[in-house]
């Protein structure tokens, strides 16, 4: 027994089984080496345990064994395989784990890797029974429509061609084999159409912007870098191959092939079905149950031409109207005659079926013979006719007048159309219709309450006389209509409310005037629109001034002369003067008198000369509740009383913080010379009142002059109206305080209301927020004074209010 | 009072022509008025209210709704400088004759007295109650006048530190639209449909009623004549120192918005704009229209006429500038023409 030494392709020597042509194991067919049998170290299974090792059969083969197997292990699976759903979802999870060692854009697990459904859901699953695969489009909806679309057509088609049976029956049978084919090839269809691509998405890994080539100047260097298969490192990417417009993300499509030998497959065992007849497991019947109803579409009469027509009278009588029956002398028989007429009439006026019945009522009564071509059929055609003729004649006025309107029947129409009798109405004027007494007599008993209709006929738009001003030109419409069209006058209109009594009245003898010359200018049929349009005060209202609505009034028929002069003394301050370079007109004269542009300066010496009655009644009250102050308020007006100059010295000193705030009245400044002749420096009641206030707002104006950093201009050392004051007032405070020393006094004074002020100086003894403070109080009765003077100033100035409200609405439009 | 013949160069008394040649002369000097646009000044992102010359006629200061007065040189296009301060639409701007100062109102109440160089506001004069029209300087730049939607015209001191007036004229009865200054008087037209002189000199208020709104009042050359827009389309020339109308112009439309009037530096046309784009000239004397053009889609306000020539006195420049409604195309539109005088 010679050995045979046994060795693989590899030069190992190799055990040889019986089985496989001899026998050759360990050293010469012993257990043991060349070296002999050396055994295995000894392992303490006390310390550490044998693990259990399982054992499968590959630990006890070799890749040769391996490979002698095919490779293909035997595995148990989870799932039963219907349709080669594994495989398509093996394929999915390879593509899935082939994302996952793919970098991903956000580190970490991704939300699509975390959300995983558990189960499919119930809608995939029923798809699945019904033999849907994964990946595939749901509906063919190109095959299918199709077959859908030409089923309609071939519908349409039958229920259009009215075919006779035999061929309807051939019809339908090449239509059910067309419908296989249909059925077929929609099938074929889906299957072929394919697998959902799936797209692979590569994530962005670099840190450069969309859209951003690093490459750009260096394109040798991007195949190194290009993400890819397909591409090699060395490879260069040509130009043509460049996506400039790609995104960050760059898709892959594979195409996931998830059953390419099923599906072959099936194509081929349908194309066997389709062959012998049947498809799947179902057969077509040869004869069926159900029949495909057919309805032939309804007869249409050789006459119809698609419009209805209505047995009308009219309609009849026309068509009797084209031929008219030859004369024919009357029957002799009066009876006859009379029935004759009279059926006529009536079966012109009814229609044709009461003929019929008559017809049919004659074969009973010899009398009716006529109608069926008896004794004096042909006079009762002519007959016939001209009732016909009688009635279409009155009828067609009405009928030709309710066509253009047969949208909007009016009942001037019905009535017409019903062969009324119109009733005499408004189409005649009032006074032709009505005698000229009568018309007097309801004139006087409608009274005011009614306005009298002239004419019915419109104004031209090329005759409105007030087309510049719509609201105008719609107010003169209405009073068109309420002097023409007549009717209930109507009370209140609505846009007079904004007008004055005189402006309305204005208004309506503009509206007189131009309602005249519209008269004039139908009357001689030629108007000319000048003579309108050059009504006085029609045309110049536009833009026009309070004083120019007056004059407007008082001269309404001849139109005053423009442009008129009038001169005025006008007296420019010196100022104005020096920096013109001009001397002063007015150097060293004394202040004019204002020229009186209204009654205004009146009504102020009025408030004026009221106020200080007002002050004397106070000045009466007071004096016998506080005999000191009423004293010191004596001095007062007799100190004022000798010199004026200092109280307008005191009145003219600018009080930048009151101006600053309210700023409103500073324009009055320039009448303060004016003013302050008239103003009386002694508190007035309503200064009295203030002061309580200013005694609160003091404080809040100081700080709130402080905050706004206007200076309070300095006192000038030497001032009059301060001496003057502390000369009244400080003596009494002095003496209050000498005499009692307490503030009870104060509140005494306090209490009195005249005195608020002087206690205020008091209060202040003497010092310099004080003399602010008078001249805070001072400023605040002057502009008080003048902020009244002035609202009545504007008042009067415009006039009236009507002028008032002219311009106003010169300005709201101007605005 | 103002020859109603075209001036000659320099303004020398040359005989009366006769009525023929005059004519003849008229269609000539007709021709040589302005028709094209030689230049779009855009800039502006409102409507513009205003376009003035300065005195010697070789910038120009536009002003309008988006709060801005503008600097421009109309002879190159430039844009000089761009005045912002105002808080609402500018209505009026006028330059000192010295080039030196600005003024400006509008819609804000205030009046901006501004240094040109540097931009910046020296001065607001405040005393206007409501939104002021127009503002003039006057000869010595010592007073500013304006006047004002409040009924009044307020005459302010650039030389005080103080932004009160030094005096109010409130005898007017409406807006006060327009304001013009002289050596010694001051000419205000109203709404009330006056137009008030008042003479410094002589102490005296004259009043001339024209019996429509007065929108705009313009000054002849020779300072005698008047040139008065009146809301009723119509312009009207006004001897100044009678008060007689001397002449009416129509043709044009001006009814509802402010809109300029002017003479030309010879005094031989009125310049009007209209509110339907269009610029009329008329011939001073005869009131015929002697040339119309379309100067804008919309609005003609302000037909400004270069009152100064330049030293080369051959270039004469009209800036005419226009409301939009839409603003939708704002800008000054400048038609110049040589005059070979």
């Amino acid at each position: 027994w010679l050995a045979v030494v046994v060795r693989d392709e590899e030069g190992r020597r190799r055990f040889h089984g019986a089985f496989t042509g001899g026998f050759s194991a360990g050293f010469y067919n012993t257990a043991g080496s060349k070296e002999g049998w050396t055994p295995q170290t000894f392992t303490s299974s006390r310390k550490s345990r044998a693990e259990h090792k399982k054992q499968s059969i590959y630990n006890f083969l070799d890749e040769e064994d391996i490979k002698d197997m095919g490779g293909n292990a035997l595995e148990t699976s989870q799932q039963y395989d219907t349709f080669g759903f594994t495989a398509a979802e093996h394929a999915r999870k390879q593509a899935s784990k082939e994302q996952n060692e793919r970098p991903s854009a956000i580190p970490g697990p991704v939300p699509d890797e975390l959300v995983v459904p558990a189960t499919t859901s119930i809608g995939v699953k029923l798809l699945m029974k019904m033999g849907w695969h994964q990946g595939r489009t749901i509906k063919d909806a190109h095959a299918d429509s199709l077959y859908e679309s030409r089923r309609e057509a071939r519908k349409a088609f039958l229920a259009l061609s009215g075919v006779s049976n035999d061929e309807d029956q051939d019809q339908i049978a090449s239509q059910k084999s067309r419908v296989d084919e249909n059925v077929a090839e929609s099938f074929n269809k889906i299957s072929a159409s394919g697998n959902t691509p799936v797209y692979v998405l590569h994530p962005k890994e670099d840190l450069h912007g969309l859209g951003f080539d690093p490459f750009k100047h260096a394109p040798e260097f991007k195949g190194q870098y290009a993400p890819g298969f397909g591409i090699g490192a060395l490879e260069e990417l040509g130009v043509e191959d460049e996506d400039i417009y790609a995104s960050g993300f760059n898709y892959e499509q594979t195409e996931v092939d998830i059953e390419p030998s099923k599906t072959s497959g099936d194509s081929k065992f349908k194309l066997e079905d389709k062959k012998r007849g049947f498809f799947l497991s179902f057969k077509i019947a040869s004869n069926s149950e159900y029949k495909l109803e057919r309805f032939h579409p309804p007869e249409i009469p050789a006459d119809f031409d698609g419009r209805h027509k209505f047995s009308s009278p009219i309609q009849t009588a026309d068509k009797f109207s084209d031929l008219a029956p030859p004369e024919v002398p009357p029957p002799e028989d009066t009876t006859l005659r009379l029935l004759i007429e009279g059926c006529a009439a009536m079966v012109a006026r009814c229609g044709k079926h009461i003929e019929d019945f008559y017809k049919e009522k004659s074969k009973a009564s010899p009398q009716f013979l006529f109608l069926d071509g008896g004794d004096g059929c042909s006079y009762y055609t002519r007959k016939l006719w001209e009732h016909q003729q009688k009635f279409i004649d009155r009828q067609r006025p009405g009928a030709v007048k309710s066509k253009p309107s047969s949208d909007k029947l009016t009942a001037e129409n019905r009535g017409t159309i019903l062969g009324e009798k119109p009733l005499d109405r408004s189409s005649k004027s009032s006074s032709s219709f009505v005698s000229a007494k009568e018309a007097v007599q309801l004139q006087s008993n409608l009274g005011d309450t009614f306005v009298k209709p002239i004419s019915l006929d419109g104004v031209p738009e090329s005759k409105k006389p007030f087309r510049n001003e719509p609201a105008k030109q719609a107010r003169f419409e209405q009073f068109l209509k309420e002097k023409y069209q007549g009717g209930l006058r109507i009370a209140s209109l609505a846009p007079t409310i904004t007008m004055s009594d005189a402006d309305r009245a204005r208004e309506r003898l503009d509206f007189e005037a131009a309602a005249d010359a519209i008269e004039k200018g139908k009357e001689y049929k030629a108007i000319d629109p000048l003579s309108i349009l050059g009504l006085p005060g029609l045309n110049e209202q536009r833009f026009v001034s309070s004083t120019q609505l007056e004059s407007s009034a008082v001269l309404q028929d001849e139109r005053p002369m423009y442009p008129q002069r009038e001169e005025f003394e006008w007296r420019p301050s010196p100022i104005l003067c020096k920096r013109f370079d001009i001397v002063d007109p007015f150097m060293g004269k004394p202040m004019p008198l204002r020229r009186p542009i209204s009654k205004m300066d009146t009504l102020m010496f009025m408030t004026e000369s009221t106020k200080k009655i007002n002050e004397d009644v106070r000045g009466s009250s007071t004096i016998p509740q506080n005999a000191a102050v009423s004293g010191t308020e004596e001095t007062e007006a007799q100190e004022t009383a000798n010199n004026p100059d200092i109280v307008a010295s005191r009145m003219q000193r600018p009080v930048d913080l009151y101006k600053a705030i309210f700023s409103d009245d500073s324009d009055d400044d320039m009448d303060e010379p004016l003013n302050n002749q008239q103003v009386d420096p002694v508190k007035t009641s309503e200064g009295a009142n203030m002061a309580l206030n200013r005694l609160v707002a003091e404080d809040f104006l100081e700080s709130l002059g402080k905050e706004l950093g206007l200076e309070v201009p300095p006192e000038k050392p030497a001032q009059p109206p301060n001496v003057l004051f502390r000369s009244e007032i400080l003596p009494t405070a002095d003496a209050s305080v000498s005499r009692n020393g307490q503030t009870s006094t104060f509140r005494e004074i306090k209490e009195n209301e005249g005195s608020l002020g002087l206690m205020e100086a008091a209060n202040g003894n003497g010092d310099d927020p004080s003399s602010n403070v008078e001249k805070l109080d001072f400023k605040y009765e002057h502009s008080a004074d003048i902020g009244r003077s002035h609202s009545l100033h504007r008042q009067i100035r415009n006039g009236s209010p009507e002028s008032d409200t002219s311009i106003e609405r010169h300005r709201s439009r101007k605005r | 009072s103002l020859s109603l013949s075209p001036k000659k160069k320099g303004g020398s008394p040359t005989p009366e022509p006769s009525a023929r040649g005059r004519t003849k002369e008229m269609s000539s000097a007709a021709q040589q008025l302005p028709r094209t646009e030689s230049r779009t000044l855009s800039g502006h992102e409102g409507a513009v209210l205003a376009v003035r010359f300065n005195h010697d006629g070789k910038y120009c200061l536009s002003c309008g709704k988006d709060r801005t007065v503008r600097l421009w040189n109309p002879h190159t296009g430039a844009h000089v400088k761009t005045y912002k301060s105002h808080g609402r639409e500018v209505r009026d701007v006028n330059a000192s004759s010295d080039n030196a100062k600005l003024v400006s109102c509008g819609g804000d109440k205030q009046i901006f007295y501004w240094d040109v160089a540097s931009g910046k506001v020296i001065r607001k004069f405040r005393g206007h109650n409501s939104e002021v029209n127009s503002v003039k300087f006057n000869e010595h730049n010592t007073v500013v006048l304006s006047a004002g939607y409040d009924r009044s015209v307020r005459a302010f001191d650039c030389r005080s530190q103080s932004s009160d007036p030094i005096q109010t004229i409130d005898t007017f009865q409406d807006s006060v639209m327009s304001v013009n200054v002289t050596n010694t008087e001051i000419i205000a037209g109203s709404v009330d449909g006056t137009v008030r002189t008042f003479d410094i000199r002589m102490g005296r208020e004259t009043v001339d009623n024209l019996g429509h709104p007065v929108n705009c009042i313009s000054l002849s050359n020779d300072r005698n004549c008047l040139l008065a827009n009146c809301l009723d389309s119509t312009v009207r020339l006004l001897d100044k120192n009678s008060g007689e109308m001397l002449q009416e112009y129509k043709g044009h439309i001006c009814k509802s918005f402010k809109m300029d009037c002017c003479l030309t530096n010879d005094d031989a046309f009125v310049i009007g704009g209209s509110e339907d784009g269009f610029v009329f000239f008329w011939e001073l004397v005869d009131a015929p229209i002697v040339a119309t053009f379309r100067a804008h889609s919309s609005v003609v306000l302000f037909p400004c006429h270069q009152r100064h020539l330049s030293p080369n006195k051959d270039l004469h420049v009209d800036v005419i500038c226009r409301w939009d409604h839409s603003c939708l195309d704002l800008k000054i539109e400048i038609a110049d023409v040589c005059y070979p005088y």
